[in-house]
């Protein structure tokens, strides 16, 4: 191993076993009830694991998450094009989406809980409040930003409307709508455990409650880890996404 | 036609331009669609919905009942206090821990995933872990804020440490002014946009990481008075306290964004991070 | 002057109609009217350079020609088609270039082409061969950000004669580009319009740019601009280095030159009136 990627990996993972060592040790010394080691929690998620009842409750999660966040990009890209192209329709919007883009959505959970109950809808559709504003408006000041001789040149050679969003738009203004999206995931993801936790209870967010409830405190840590770890590899993926998608930026 | 599509398809970046096309191109647009969406929200409520669902009408109605209700008042209290207090302790301990990573490197190296890793988790999750810990009390509420927002201002700062021009440093070696000195009238200002910007999304947070709180362990607060008020079928006065959220947060993107531009009139940031 | 316009129309009428008549042709921005009384010819295969101090509107008279934008007085006709906005036959080459930066060089060059209806087989066909003929066969999946400024107008070039055009539209070509590339350029393109000639209106700044293309040179000034001359350039095709060594190249730029520079002080006082 060089001395360079020594240097440049070794802090990684020395930070790394130190950090481990650190929730290890203090696990020890703590009150079981408020704070466990390492070993155990990783015990417990392997038990989690081995009994099936991880994998199910994440895959219910994963489907809230995936059909929450999918419908805010098919709803949001298309959205923000057609307000970015229609400058009545964007000017007379634009101060309500920012309103609504600034307005903590958790607020509005218990109005979707009265007035649609249990299930999978009101659900989906906090997924869906949480991650659409990112995207919309992300994708409106993208569009927007499109300079005139891009336009010009597009109208120099006869463009129709139609190839118009196709050759130009929608290719500019992706790298933007991939910004949002990499933003409406975190968004997205707190949605998901907040529609867990207070409207019907499934998924990971009903197995960390469980295990509060139970004073599992093992479960409580070890569920914390897996939507942490989720999370980690949903903004790594998200950055990931953005970053190919903008790849003809300089 | 050719011109008419030309016009049409403007941006809005050209901004002298847009200031000079008469107010009416504007204003009356946004009125026109914010009638026009109350309209609807109210048509629409009122055939298909219960009476208890809140509409327009309705809710300006309570307003006037709301903010003169006690009960309400204190919610807001305790909400905005307790957001103050978290984003002071954010500020303090992630400006601190900003400007230590973003000027060492080593530091950088050793803590940069754990900050990414815990800015990745949704500040939701530690709710059960925390009520553990504080029990259901305005603790946990606190440190529901403190981990919602600490993040951002740290990931911030340290973009803006971090991001000093070195030009600006050669400068002041140049004139040879001390490390302390330099920390003081370079860095601190070339990272105050930054900071802003982490500023302004950490209140953000802490504002949702309250809220959600408040709603689990059922302190007295904006969200616990959501809850309540829609529980017991008064959707209007929960609405108004929605709208307070909402002018708050509102409030807030406006009070650092209009900072960042009348102190720092020589920056310009496009909205591009977390 | 009115002598030179007089033979502008009769070459045209003599060589076979015009491919471009502009005749009384005005545009105002508001109150400020950029030019009038703006009549011009252009002939089949004929290269017209058009120069003018800066605000004299040749590149917004660029625009008109291309139908991008109206002209308030007058007509513009191109291959006998009344220009309201731009139609096939007639492509520009913009000075700030113009790509997209998301597609590559391919994309870009296939952009004309593909809009116009071609089909996959033809754009197949004929896109390498324009690429190759600007010189940059084996960049075809570049993009233009790792590009240069000259590689990236002989992309925009190559878009343009993709779609075969009789007339070719040139604003400010090479403005943007360093100064030994312009003069590469210069070059390739006279080159390649020696292969493929076509109509040509060529706005510059740079007088020995326009003597060094154009077949005439048409100075546009005054406030509002009008054209104050139409001067022949009789150096003979093909135009090469040797070109520029020609005493009678010296002579037209000089005349180009005080044509264009005298009373120039008083146009600034007008200038600053105007304001």
């Amino acid at each position: 191993m060089t001395a360079d990627a020594l240097r440049r990996h070794g802090p990684f993972w020395l930070s790394l076993i130190i950090g481990m060592a650190l929730w290890e040790i203090a696990g020890r010394m703590a009150n079981p009830a408020f704070f466990v080691p390492l070993s155990e929690t990783l015990v417990r998620l392997w038990q989690l694991t081995e009994s099936g009842q991880l994998i199910r409750q994440f895959g219910e999660s994963a489907t809230l998450f995936l059909t929450g966040f999918v419908l805010a990009v098919a709803i949001g890209m298309p959205l923000g094009l057609l307000l970015a192209r229609v400058r009545l329709m964007r000017v007379a919007l634009e101060p309500y989406i920012m309103i609504l883009y600034a307005t903590p959505m958790v607020a509005l959970i218990p109005f979707i809980l009265s007035m649609m109950g249990f299930g999978f809808a009101p659900k989906v559709l906090v997924v869906f409040l949480f991650a659409v504003f990112p995207v919309l408006y992300n994708t409106i000041e993208g569009a927007r930003s499109i300079k005139p001789e891009m336009i010009e040149v597009a109208h120099s050679f006869r463009s129709s409307e139609w190839a118009l969003w196709r050759e130009v738009m929608v290719p500019y203004t992706l790298p933007f709508t991939m910004t949002g999206v990499r933003l409406a995931i975190g968004r997205a993801l707190v949605g998901m455990v907040a529609a867990e936790f207070f409207l019907s209870s499934t998924g990971l967010g009903q197995l960390i409650m469980t295990a509060g409830q139970n004073f599992d405190t093992p479960g409580v840590f070890a569920v914390i880890l897996v939507i942490g770890l989720m999370g980690v590899a949903l903004m790594r993926i998200g950055l990931m996404v953005e970053r190919y998608f903008a790849r003809w930026r300089d | 036609m050719a011109s008419l599509d030309a016009w049409l398809a403007k941006p809005a970046t050209a901004v002298s331009r847009r200031f000079s096309l008469a107010l009416s191109q504007t204003f009356l647009p946004r009125l026109v669609a914010g009638l026009a969406i109350l309209l609807i929200w109210e048509i629409v409520v009122r055939a298909f919905a219960p009476a208890y669902v809140a509409k327009p009408t309705t809710i300006l109605l309570a307003i006037p009942k709301t903010i003169a209700d006690p009960a309400f008042l204190s919610a807001a209290a305790q909400t905005l206090i307790a957001v103050a207090q978290g984003l002071l302790i954010s500020v303090v301990l992630g400006t601190l821990i900003g400007l230590i990573i973003g000027r060492s490197l080593l530091a950088d190296r050793m803590l940069r995933h754990y900050i990414n890793g815990f800015y990745a988790v949704p500040m939701i999750v530690i709710l059960p872990l925390v009520s553990l810990w504080f029990g259901y009390t305005s603790g946990a509420r606190l440190a529901t804020i403190v981990f919602a927002s600490l993040f951002s201002i740290i990931v911030n700062v340290s973009d803006g440490a971090r991001a000093v021009p070195r030009e600006y440093i050669e400068v002041s070696r140049s004139f040879r002014s001390g490390r302390w000195r330099s920390l003081f009238e370079i860095v601190l200002p070339s990272s105050l946009p930054y900071f802003l910007a982490g500023l302004r999304l950490a209140a953000g947070r802490a504002l949702i990481g309250a809220v959600v709180a408040e709603f689990f362990t059922s302190i007295n607060g904006l969200g616990q008075y959501i809850l309540l008020m829609s529980r017991t079928f008064r959707h209007d006065e929960a609405f108004v306290a929605v709208l307070f959220l909402a002018a708050f947060g509102v409030g807030i993107d406006m009070v650092t964004q209009g900072a960042t531009r009348r102190y720092l009139p020589w920056y310009r940031r496009d909205e591009r991070t977390t | 002057m009115e002598a030179a316009l007089a033979a502008t129309r009769e070459s045209a009428a003599g060589g076979g109609r015009a491919r471009i008549r502009v005749r009384g042709v005005a545009r105002r921005y508001g109150a400020l009217e950029v030019f009038r009384n703006v009549d011009l010819d252009v002939a089949d295969r004929e290269i017209v350079a058009i120069v003018g101090p800066s605000g004299c509107g040749k590149t917004t008279l660029l625009r008109c020609i291309d139908g991008l934008m109206p002209v308030d007085e007058g007509t513009i006709e191109v291959n006998g088609e009344r220009i309201t906005q731009p139609i096939a036959g007639v492509a520009m080459v913009f000075q700030h270039f113009g790509l997209f930066p998301w597609k590559t060089v391919y994309a870009n060059v296939a952009y004309g082409l593909k809009l116009a209806g071609a089909s996959a087989a033809e754009i197949a066909e004929r896109v390498p061969y324009f690429i190759a003929l600007v010189g940059l066969k084996g960049f075809e999946q570049a993009y233009p950000y790792q590009m240069s400024g000259g590689m990236q107008q002989r992309c925009g070039l190559a878009r343009a004669l993709a779609v075969e055009p009789s007339v070719l539209l040139m604003d400010e070509p090479f403005a943007a580009v360093d100064a030994q590339t312009r003069e590469i350029l210069q070059f390739e393109l006279l080159r390649i319009w020696e292969q493929r000639p076509t109509s040509m209106v060529f706005v510059t700044h740079s007088i020995e740019e326009a003597v060094l293309m154009g077949d005439r040179v048409i100075v546009l000034k005054g406030r509002p601009s009008s054209i104050h001359e139409d001067i022949a350039i009789d150096l003979p095709r093909p135009r090469s280095r040797e070109t520029l060594g020609e005493p009678r190249f010296a002579e037209l730029r000089e005349r180009v030159w005080s044509t264009l520079f005298s009373e120039a002080r008083q146009a600034e006082f007008q200038l600053e009136k105007a304001r």
